[in-house]
């Protein structure tokens, strides 16, 4: 069966067999639980032992509050990935067997956050590089060894870069002639 | 299969009658347990690290071979030990044997492996040579470990040749299911 928060593909079995152990923990902690994940999701820190106490009730093993993290972690970033909203993500997770007050809690949680979480994600995506400034420097060459009389403006630039592919930042300095330059401008 | 065992290290492990039962049993916790053995036995330092790097190539080769008790206590009789002695390093063998198995396996020479991967789908629309152009390219970056070194490589391609690679990538797989690599599973099996 398809699911539109999986992308249009089947849901993965972790998924499933871990939506029996999102039941467990009552609906009102579970809405506490994915406002931390939503954090981590958005670059800022977890607090993870907020998420031990809540998950303590429900008496889950460590392996279990792992397993919650991480499929709260799939379902909420896969559904900004595709862009589903809130009504569709609630039926959606119905559909696999969570109970109706968990998913209309977790969807509301997910829907306050839809709009930067997208945001983050765009930020996140592949980019090779970045042109972080541009320096530059217009001389005046008056003479040389070879021509007594130059008079030739020199332009200088140095394009600064972030996140190339070795994730360091890099300087690229170049100088152009006049002519050159404007045939870049052009 | 026995284990043969060197002159040398033949007289490395001779000290370990001296040692004792008591001293044999820490001896698996390194020099730092030598130093402290050497304090209350009155035995140079060499000789108890020699005593301890026999036992450590004694326990190691037994475990790399997988040998049987009755070969490892053939082995270890031809020191000349006690009955008791021979017992203990035969217990110590035997209680060891997997972990430093384990140990043994991590230490093969690895390729880089796989870490994860960055993907990212274009559209080149103009350039400076050509406008109206309409040019897809997959771009990716493959995160790579080798011995905790995090490499990354970026590679493009366009969705063509992505299905190409795919394809080829299946049909490897598919190999596994060939009568010829069955019958060589299940006789590793």
């Amino acid at each position: 069966q398809r699911f539109r928060f999986c992308g249009d593909l089947d849901c993965p079995d972790w998924v499933l067999a871990e939506i029996s152990t999102l039941a467990k923990i009552s609906s009102v902690k579970l809405k506490l639980i994915c406002a931390q994940v939503l954090r981590d999701l958005l670059g800022e820190t977890m607090e993870y032992e907020k998420i031990l106490k809540l998950t303590s009730d429900a008496k889950l093993e460590l392996g279990d509050v792992k397993a919650t993290i991480a499929v709260l972690g799939f379902i909420l970033s896969s559904a900004a990935k595709h862009n589903v909203d809130g009504e569709s993500l609630s039926s959606e997770l119905q559909q696999l067997g969570l109970p109706k007050e968990h998913a209309a809690g977790l969807c509301r949680s997910y829907e306050e956050k839809q709009s930067s979480l997208q945001d983050r994600l765009r930020a996140c995506s592949l980019r090779l590089s970045r042109l972080g400034s541009v320096g530059w420097r217009v001389d005046y060459t008056l003479s040389s060894s070879e021509l007594r009389e130059v008079n030739e403006p020199l332009v200088h630039l140095n394009f600064h870069l972030r996140d190339g592919e070795q994730d360091r930042p890099v300087a690229i300095p170049m100088v152009l002639s006049a002519d050159k330059f404007r045939v870049l401008l052009a | 299969m026995l284990l043969v065992l060197s002159e040398e290290q033949k007289a490395h492990l001779s000290c370990l009658p001296r040692v004792g039962d008591a001293g044999l049993a820490a001896g698996t916790g390194g020099r730092k347990a030598g130093q402290g053995r050497r304090g209350k036995l009155d035995v140079g330092v060499d000789t108890v690290q020699h005593g301890v790097e026999g036992l450590a190539y004694l326990l190691t080769e037994s475990s790399k071979l997988m040998i049987s008790e009755i070969d490892f206590q053939d082995s270890i009789h031809v020191l000349g030990f006690s009955d008791e002695l021979n017992k203990l390093l035969l217990q110590l063998y035997l209680d060891n044997r997997k972990e430093i198995r384990s140990i043994l396996g991590e230490l093969t020479p690895k390729l880089p492996s796989y870490h994860s991967l960055e993907w990212r789908l274009d559209v080149q629309l103009a350039s400076r040579s050509l406008r109206q152009q309409i040019k897809p390219a997959v771009t990716i970056k493959l995160h790579l470990n080798q011995n905790e070194d995090q490499t990354a490589q970026v590679l493009q391609t366009d969705p063509s040749t992505l299905l190409h690679l795919i394809q080829q990538l299946e049909q490897a797989l598919g190999e596994m299911k060939t009568n010829h690599c069955r019958r060589i599973v299940r006789n590793m099996k």
